[in-house]
């Protein structure tokens, strides 16, 4: 087993980061992270809080936005430099540092399309990958989810093309052309920040509405709701390719953010991690998702720069106790605050104001 | 008058049981059928058959001159039969008004793509928020408007599953036991509405019952079922003198 | 050529997979979870193995009644301390499997700092480790030579499969938990409490799969990821036993074990298919096996069809 240092949001990441604490560093960092995994929060609470569906193995749509945008990337500036080696060379590396930063709009350009394409792609695989588990009972879709997303790590592992186990390197920041990287990483925190918005946005609205009030339904009895005429398993697997989607984003907002992936950043316990967001923050709640991101995020990028202070690791490995905390707190919140921290609030329909109108008049 | 549902020989197996062996009702438009037979007698099966639970093994089912059998459930809503469970399934996380205006087929505002955009359905909403809300008082539950589904009584649930699809003006209600742990008063009450329905709106009912003696007085016609196999069938004073009825019942 | 080799692991495998694909359809049949926890059986069961050997116990019979008493008393635990709260309080089976998958996530860790802690205190490696116990002797059979190893596997879960037959056909509390599977509301007439029949189901289905984490431990290397690598194969073989079904489950485990291995060499001979991607297999039946033959019925299902029953 690979002894990730802790901070394992970022599994597969050196810690270069912890040689000495600067708190606009700690900000940019933290924000964006939490802004990611936000964004990944909302798209499973979308799934399981709403539409009661155990997804399982959302890393699996995380990794495919994240290895898309790199091979996207990368392929068209080798294409455009004329440097004909493989993605994961170091003469690819080479060209990509050295042109990274020649036009602006390039970089600018392949981000947008990467997050366009991101969403469509994953989208797809997640419908795709869904459906046929979709009337068999809610315990086989996690499972396959899950499985699916470990083929999916053991292919890249073996995948010679994409960098195997080693992965892919050097994809220029969005902003490579912006000198002080404060000042680069700070407006690509705002960018993410601002996409997280936009997310959180659209599910509100895509949740308060009718299509909503079906997802709730779907949650509570889908047995019924089939009864009742709705699509139960078309509705499912569209929530699933927006959940993708959506996934799929804060994939390629990952890659750019690091400029690398490899296979063994999407281990299943970044789902956990996921989970984990939800369920404290509150299931059925997006509020509740982005502030167990935020927490969650925080006690993670903290622990990395605290531990190593505190002396336990000749004893214990700061990474067991993270993980043992991270299963228990799922384990004791469904058992004691099952609501989490801000809990499932009624839909917001107009069904509502009229009622509301009635009773008062 | 034509008939509105029709089943023809229609059998269902489970494994080597046979829930049903041979099944052949008729339900004429604008009659209340009743379904009667013991405990384990195929009652709840043929309902499944009918509304696309199950495949039936052998025969056919007929809904307004269409083939029907082997449609899924949500396409055997959208023809216009709606069911009702043994055990109300409503959705609790849902407020009484929101389970009975989720029951209209094709909204606007259920398709994936509108749904974001409020300008695109909220009228449609507000109109159906109105007739939900006119239906729910029309049936005395307008002080439940607001309510989630724990708060009600036994009897305010069945009432409910039994009254919501109305708002998605079906052909025929399927009801499975609507008396079932409601008081004697309260079952006749909801039977007298049920006859007004038939009246005011021409609907046709097939009503699954356990007890006889509730359902005497109110439907036209009663099928008895026993061990997947129709037993009896007319009139209910003609049925209830069927010394294989009494048998049945008494021996069973 | 697909040889001798190959016939003999798919026994040998299929038998553990039947051990540990036994107690996940059961569990499966009476509450509607899929158990995370499952996979710390397999694990702790193994581990069991090595710490016991650790201890100078080695004999082979002690440590699976040591593996069984342990892997029943985590079952036990979870479902008097997790389960059963959560359902009372009418949490749904998606939410109690998501209980499970805490469940798992804290137990793998926890036996990873335990095994660290006894690893550093003894000065051994114990996060990869080659199991060392007193096994049945090696046998030969009028030419034919049985592994004792293989022959230690197969007495083991001849005792399980036994075990499992004769409680869940010839005892009331096994009748209870047929029951319990079928139908509730049949189940209060047995006699027995509700609650006592479905802690003895979770005992029973975590002792058997530590016994078959065990076994693995004796066929493979001991890690504290085993139950991890296996918990695809075993759901697959479950996922074939329709989920409800024991003899399927059983005849499951060896159509994997078949796929794994025959299979595998088969198409790495033939296409020159490594044979790290033996796991592809297993996904691949586990997605016919659920787009031609679902487990519907098994508890949750949709009464839905993607295709049209043909007309007749």
């Amino acid at each position: 087993m690979e002894a990730y240092p802790i901070g394992s949001l970022n599994p597969g990441r050196g810690d270069e980061d912890m040689v000495e604490f600067n708190v606009l560093g700690f900000l940019i960092d933290w924000s964006t992270f939490f802004a990611i995994y936000a964004i990944l929060a909302i798209s499973l609470n979308l799934e399981i809080g709403y539409t009661g569906m155990a997804n399982f193995g959302k890393v699996a749509f995380y990794a495919i936005g994240a290895y898309l945008s790199a091979v996207l990337t990368i392929v068209t500036f080798l294409t455009i430099f004329g440097v004909s080696a493989p993605l994961y060379s170091v003469d690819a590396v080479i060209a990509l540092g050295k042109h990274g930063a020649e036009l602006p709009w390039l970089n600018i350009g392949l981000f947008i399309l990467s997050i366009i394409l991101s969403a469509i792609v994953t989208g797809v695989v997640g419908y795709l990958v869904t459906y046929p588990t979709l009337r068999v009972g809610p315990a086989f879709l996690g499972i396959t989810i899950l499985s699916f997303g470990e083929m999916l790590r053991f292919f890249l592992r073996n995948y010679e093309p994409l960098g195997s186990t080693y992965g892919l390197f050097g994809v220029p920041h969005p902003f490579q052309w912006v000198p002080d990287p404060t000042v680069r990483t700070g407006i690509y925190a705002l960018i993410v920040l601002g996409i997280m918005f936009g997310v959180y946005l659209y599910a509100e609205r895509l949740v308060n509405s009718p299509f909503g009030r079906v997802l709730r339904a779907i949650k509570d009895d889908e047995v019924a709701a089939l009864c009742l005429g709705k699509h139960v398993p078309r509705i499912k697997a569209t929530v699933l390719f927006i959940g993708s989607a959506i996934a799929g984003v804060a994939g390629a907002l990952y890659l750019f953010y690091l400029g690398s992936v490899n296979p063994d950043m999407f281990i299943p316990r970044v789902t956990f991690d996921i989970w984990a967001m939800v369920i404290l923050g509150g299931m059925g709640n997006n509020k509740g998702a982005i502030a167990g991101a935020a927490i969650i995020t925080f006690v993670d990028r903290a622990l990395t720069f605290i531990t190593p202070s505190l002396g336990l690791t000749a004893y214990i490995t700061p990474d067991y106790i993270r993980w043992m905390t991270v299963g228990l707190l799922i384990v004791l919140v469904l058992l004691f605050k099952p609501g989490g921290l801000i809990p499932e609030k009624p839909i917001k329909t107009p069904a509502l104001e009229v009622a509301n109108k009635i009773e008062e008049g | 008058m034509p008939e509105l549902l029709e089943t023809v020989d229609v059998a269902k197996y489970f494994g080597g049981v046979r829930a049903l062996d041979g099944v052949s009702i008729k339900v004429k438009e604008g009659s209340v059928i009743g379904l009667i037979g013991p405990n384990g007698s195929g009652k709840t099966t043929l309902f499944n058959v009918i509304t696309g639970f199950y495949v039936p093994e052998r025969g056919e089912v007929w809904f307004n001159n269409e083939q029907i059998d082997g449609l899924n459930p949500n396409e055997v809503y959208l023809k216009g039969l709606v069911r009702t469970f043994q055990i109300p399934r409503l959705f609790p996380s849902l407020t009484v008004l929101e389970n009975v205006i989720i029951t209209p087929p094709y909204q606007i505002g259920e398709r994936v793509l509108d749904a974001p955009f409020k300008k695109r359905w909220e009228k449609q909403e507000i109109d159906l928020a109105k007739k939900a809300v006119e239906l729910l008082r029309r049936f005395g539950m307008g002080k439940y408007i607001k309510s989630k589904i724990s708060e009600l009584s036994a009897a305010h649930i069945k009432m409910l599953e039994t009254i919501r699809g109305l708002l998605a003006s079906p052909k025929i209600l399927l009801l499975d036991e609507p008396a079932a742990g409601v008081a004697y008063t309260t079952a006749k009450e909801l039977f007298e509405y049920i006859l007004r329905l038939r009246s005011e709106q021409g609907l046709t009912f097939l009503i699954i019952e356990h007890r006889l003696e509730v359902l005497m007085d109110y439907v036209d016609y009663v099928y008895v079922l026993h061990n997947g196999r129709l037993l009896s069938e007319g009139k209910p004073e003609e049925v209830v003198q069927d010394p294989k009825v009494i048998e049945a019942y008494l021996g069973g | 050529m697909v040889g001798v080799t190959e016939v003999y692991n798919t026994l040998w495998i299929g038998l553990i997979f039947m051990v540990l694909g036994l107690p996940l359809t059961l569990s499966y049949r009476t509450t509607g979870i899929i158990n995370f926890v499952h996979i710390n059986f397999i694990t702790i069961g193994a581990y069991v193995g090595v710490l016991l050997s650790l201890l100078g116990v080695k004999n082979i019979f002690m440590v699976a009644l040591v593996a069984f008493i342990v892997g029943a008393a985590i079952a036990v635990f979870d479902n008097i301390a997790v389960f059963k709260p959560l359902s009372r309080r009418g949490a749904n089976v998606v939410i109690l499997m998501v209980a499970s998958l805490g469940l798992w996530i804290f137990y793998k860790y926890f036996l990873y700092a335990i095994v660290d802690l006894i690893g550093k205190a003894v000065k051994e490696n114990l996060v990869s480790v080659i199991l060392e116990l007193d096994i049945l002797p090696t046998i030969n059979l009028g030419g034919i030579v049985v592994d004792g190893k293989f022959l230690t596997t197969l007495t083991l879960a001849v005792i399980v499969v036994l075990f499992y037959y004769l409680v869940l056909t010839k005892t009331s509390i096994g009748k209870a938990i047929r029951a319990v599977s079928d139908n509730s509301q049949l189940a209060e007439i047995s006699g027995i409490p509700r609650d006592h029949v479905v802690n003895f189901m979770w005992a029973m289905t975590g002792g058997a799969a530590a016994i078959g984490g065990l076994l693995w431990g004796i066929f493979a290397i001991v890690t504290p990821e085993v139950g991890d690598w296996l918990i695809l194969e075993i759901f697959a073989v479950a996922v074939i036993g329709g989920l409800s079904s024991l003899l399927n489950t059983a005849i499951g485990a060896f159509i994997i074990a078949g796929a794994e291995n025959i299979v595998m060499a088969a198409l790495h001979e033939t296409f020159g298919l490594p044979l790290s991607f033996r796991p592809f297999i297993t996904f691949l039946v586990l997605v016919i096996v659920i787009l031609v033959k679902p487990p519907l019925g098994a508890g949750g299902g949709l009464p839905y069809r993607f295709f049209k029953p043909r007309k007749r």
